[in-house]
């Protein structure tokens, strides 16, 4: 059983692919909660939504190839430009002028393009783990990125299963692996075991079509060019996929408000729920009062 | 002594009218408090002010009539338009472009009509118990008493004095009964004190003038209505719901008419900003904060399992002896709990001792206002009245509980230690919502006893303050999770608390814990005696007679005394060596001078030297005489006059371990005083002896909670 059900649940269709979104409450102003890297679906937003649909409106949606979403090959349907045009089609979809938008980890870049491209549309945004090429990632990180396209390693330990021929191979020791790298916290199993499950829902090629998506192509102080918006960074200390320093940087760049979650990792809505719905829900009132 | 002073403060000239003004600290943005004048002046936002004061600027006035500003007897000079060019002359003189306004009853009518006149000069409004008549509904006894103004009546009584005549010739017990109704809520013979003082500082003549005045230029209601209802700024209503001056409903109409926020304060009165500082405080920085939108603070939120234990502890500045005791207690935390952190919010002297003890020393502590300074204030000669002076600190209890509130809002603290943390006690009871940690609250006395001097009156006030406690504690248990009280069952003053009340030891037994006594240091035994005292430069045949008032300032008159008594001393006893401690508020310069005895400023740790004397000759203050007690030194101590504490608790206390000899000042002449010192000066003496665990024994009991 979940503890707060859609109001509203629905699919829209953007240029022949079929998302299926969601709308909780009633209240004002719309909170959108954007999908992230496609490996998770939008129940990753489940400690969220109950509290903030009982004091405003919550809109979700599953990004291509996860959830109630197609499962689409086409590396463009992953672009962040591509999440911006469909995160409009959902707003459109639910009736939404303008919403509080949280991009998650790579949902920041989508965030910010949605920010960028349909500024009329975006009261405020809320990053929080931010994927942004903003710091050099740590070298452990930075060495996976490299050997991503490589032939399957044997018997590969560590972040060198972060290899699209790996994924292939055994996905779900790579999920695993990933989210327990993810969930930096002690007593983090149920996380993980929800992380893990939801993606079994999805498979190795769409997460290959999403690597081969055509990046942001733009870094530093650019992916915040065209932001008006006020903007909240929430960013755990331990967090091993992005480093906290992202975050900080973030928050410098656009003179925003920085949270930083001392001892927590990459998912802190998800592990520190409380703390980060109260404060979301700090950023909100001041962005409406 | 105040919380705070004005940064600022002068008069404007309005046709001749001098209207006072004062300007507190330099945040954004300013806050005007108008004040409902004559009757009462800006004193009444004492308990506001130092808290608003840190966050914003704020700027008061004293309204015609009464304060600081002119006196006007003519009623035309109170009508609306005068007022309204007071407050616009004190905006221009203060260089306040725009304000929020705080007002309080009938001086929100002026407030509405400065925001309507001048909407570029207001940013918001917040009206408490707003008096805009036609609103809601007035109370019958002004309706009543209306078309009586005028009269003359025979013996008038209760709201009958409302009329020029009474008022005119019985402005005190006007004004008596009129705040007595309106403090409708128990335990407030503070608030009653000061309300009438400041009423009486102005006259029977100019408060009839302002009631007349306040009508001359009154709009009808439907002009009232409009003016209100086309406002264009935020409004806050804070309204007690027993307010019996300006009816509740009068509030709510307010807060709808202008489409404002309405706070009703359930079981309170007339008068908020007094009664209920803490709520009035929280409640404008909501409102003001809220409608200037302030930025989001940037900060760091650590998870629950990643902090450290840190403890916050409060030494009460009021002697030194509290922070000795405090940090032998903090030591014996660390061997419990080696990775404890411990934040210290104190203020001088206590940091001093603190800082250079290595300890951490909170920041905010910079924000209290002074505690001690307050009591020597309060102290003349060889009298302080101890009571009353913790009575005349309310305002500093409110300016320091403020800064605690953000300080553990913001700590993440596992725990608060408060040792006679006055304001954390008082008012975490009276705004238990606030309580954020657990809490343990040290003690070395329990229960407030009337000196004789001061007759019924007094004895009324201490049972009134200790039937307060007593409710509190029984109401809200949850708020000290440990009660230690420093020392034994047998050192309760044997006594009850006022008429109907318990028995003080039957109370404190049943509330508290008891640790022993904590002296955080420990003398040295018979056989090293003379090692000590040769390291401290007193040889073995001479009789040291060691004279101390401590560090309070209180006590430049028995210095005198003892000094004066000292050549007849001599004569007796001519090994006598005595030293004399002025401590760093006298000036050893100034006293007087007798050839071979020695006057010192300021002794390093002087309790060493009191460890090995001959004989000590002190106030009444616990810490000394029972360094004395444990130490098994002979020693006279003089309490301060009228100084509950020292002539109740701490003599009965000394009496339980058969310690020191009790003397009174006002009748000790010299030759008396010579003689005690001749008797007892070397004196072997057998006190019960003094544990020595009492530290450890607190320490363990606080660590259960940590």
């Amino acid at each position: 059983m979940r503890a707060a059900y859609p109001d509203q649940s629905g699919q829209v269709e953007r240029d022949g692919l079929e998302l299926g979104f969601e709308v909780f409450g009633h209240g004002d102003p719309t909170i959108l909660l954007l999908p992230t890297w496609t490996i998770i679906h939008s129940r990753f937003w489940k400690m969220q939504v109950p509290y903030l649909s009982r004091h405003y409106r919550v809109v979700t949606y599953d990004g291509p190839g996860n959830g109630r979403s197609d499962r689409v090959t086409d590396p463009a349907r992953y672009s962040a430009d591509s999440y911006a045009a469909d995160a409009v089609a959902v707003l459109d979809a639910s009736a939404v002028d303008r919403a509080v938008v949280v991009g998650y980890s790579l949902g920041a870049q989508y965030a910010l393009r949605l920010a960028t491209h349909h500024p009329d549309r975006v009261l405020g945004v809320t990053l929080v783990g931010p994927a942004l090429p903003l710091v050099p990632p740590s070298p452990e990180r930075a060495a996976a990125f490299e050997k991503l396209r490589e032939p399957c390693p044997e018997d590969p330990q560590g972040w060198d299963k972060y290899n699209i021929a790996y994924w292939h191979q055994d996905y779900a020791d790579f999920v695993e692996f990933f989210f327990g790298q993810l969930f930096s916290e002690p007593h983090s199993t149920k996380p993980i075991e929800d992380s893990v499950s939801w993606a079994l829902e999805t498979g190795p090629e769409i997460l290959e079509a999403e690597a081969n998506r055509p990046l942001l192509g733009i870094s530093g102080a650019q992916v915040f060019e065209g932001v008006k918006c006020p903007i909240l960074v929430v960013h755990g200390t331990k967090d091993r996929i992005q480093p906290h320093e992202t975050g900080v940087e973030a928050a410098r760049l656009t003179n925003g408000g920085l949270l930083s979650m001392a001892g927590s990792g990459h998912a802190p809505h998800v592990r520190d729920p409380v703390r980060f719905n109260l404060v979301l829900r700090d950023f909100v009132e001041r962005l409406v009062s | 002594m105040r919380a705070v002073y004005a940064d600022r403060e002068d008069v404007v000239l309005r046709d001749g009218l001098e209207v006072h003004y004062a300007v507190y600290g330099d945040g954004q943005p300013t806050l005007l408090m108008i004040p409902p004048s004559p009757i009462t002046h800006s004193r009444i936002w004492k308990g506001l002010i130092p808290h608003l004061a840190r966050h914003y600027r704020v700027v008061t006035l004293d309204g015609r009539g009464n304060g600081k500003s002119g006196r006007p007897t003519d009623p035309t000079a109170h009508g609306q338009e005068a007022n309204l060019a007071d407050i616009l002359a004190v905006l221009d003189a203060t260089e306040t472009a725009r304000a929020f306004l705080i007002a309080h009853c009938h001086a929100n009518w002026w407030a509405v009509s400065l925001a309507a006149a001048h909407p570029e000069r207001v940013e918001g409004l917040v009206a408490i118990e707003p008096g805009v008549p036609y609103l809601g509904r007035p109370q019958p006894h002004w309706v009543e008493t209306a078309p009586h103004w005028d009269e003359i009546l025979e013996n008038p009584t209760g709201w009958q004095l409302n009329n020029r005549h009474a008022i005119t010739t019985r402005h005190r017990d006007w004004v008596e009964f009129f705040f007595g109704e309106q403090l409708v809520e128990p335990h407030s013979t503070k608030q009653l004190e000061d309300a009438v003082s400041w009423a009486l500082e102005s006259t029977g003549e100019v408060l009839a003038a302002g009631e007349e005045g306040f009508e001359l230029d009154f709009p009808d209601r439907e002009t009232l209505e409009a003016t209100c209802r086309s406002l264009a700024i935020p409004t806050l209503t804070i309204h007690g719901d027993r307010d019996i001056c300006q009816h509740v409903e009068r509030g709510k109409a307010f807060a709808e008419i202008t489409d404002g926020e309405l706070i009703i304060l359930e079981g309170a009165g007339h008068l908020t900003p007094a009664r209920e500082p803490v709520e009035v405080n929280l409640a404008i920085r909501r409102f003001v904060d809220k409608t200037k939108g302030k930025p989001m603070k940037s900060h760091v939120w650590p998870r629950g399992m990643n902090r450290k234990k840190r403890v916050l502890f409060l030494s009460s500045p009021i002697g030194l002896g509290h922070v000795r005791r405090d940090q032998a207690i903090a030591e014996e935390l660390r061997m419990i709990e080696p990775d404890l952190e411990v934040d210290w919010l104190a203020q001088h002297p206590v940091t001093t001792v603190l800082e250079s003890a290595g300890e951490r020393v909170h920041p905010a502590s910079d924000w209290l206002a002074s505690e001690s300074g307050h009591i020597a204030s309060e102290a003349s000669g060889h009298e302080l009245h101890c009571f009353q002076a913790l009575r005349r600190m309310d305002e500093i209890l409110v300016a320091n509980f403020m800064v605690f509130q953000e300080v553990v809002e913001e700590g993440l603290y596992d725990l608060v230690i408060g040792d006679e943390a006055w304001d954390v006690d008082y008012y975490w009871h009276e705004n238990p919502e606030l309580k954020r940690t657990s809490n343990v609250w040290l003690t070395d006395f329990v229960g407030y006893l009337p000196m004789p001097e001061g007759g019924d009156h007094e004895a009324y006030l201490t049972a009134d303050y200790n039937a307060e406690m007593i409710e509190h504690i029984a109401r809200f248990p949850r708020i000290r999770d440990r009660a230690i009280f420093v020392g034994n069952p047998d050192d309760i003053y044997p006594a009850v608390f006022g008429p109907g009340l318990p028995k003080i030891r039957d109370w404190t037994e049943e509330h508290f814990s008891f640790s022993g006594y904590i002296t955080g240091f420990t003398p040295p035994t018979p056989d090293r005696v003379e090692e000590a005292r040769a390291e401290l430069g007193y040889d073995s045949e001479e009789k040291v007679c060691i004279v101390t008032v401590g560090g309070s300032g209180v006590g430049r008159a028995l210095l005198e005394k003892v000094m004066t008594a000292y050549p007849l001393a001599k004569e007796k006893i001519p090994e006598l060596r005595m030293v004399v401690v002025a401590g760093p508020r006298i000036d050893a310069e100034s006293l007087p001078q007798h050839p071979g005895l020695e006057v010192h400023g300021y002794v390093d740790r002087l309790y060493r030297h009191l460890a090995i004397c001959d004989l000590a000759v002190v106030q009444g203050g616990l810490t000394t005489t029972m360094e004395l007690t444990a130490a098994q030194r002979p020693f006279l101590y003089f309490p301060l006059t009228n100084h509950f504490e020292q002539n109740f608790h701490v003599r009965h206390r000394l009496d339980q371990y058969a310690a020191g000899r009790h003397m009174d000042y006002r009748s000790t002449d010299p030759d008396q005083l010579a003689e005690a010192i001749a008797t007892e000066v070397s004196r072997v003496v057998h006190y019960h002896p003094v544990e020595t665990d009492g530290a450890r024994r607190a320490a363990q009991l606080i660590a259960e909670l940590i």
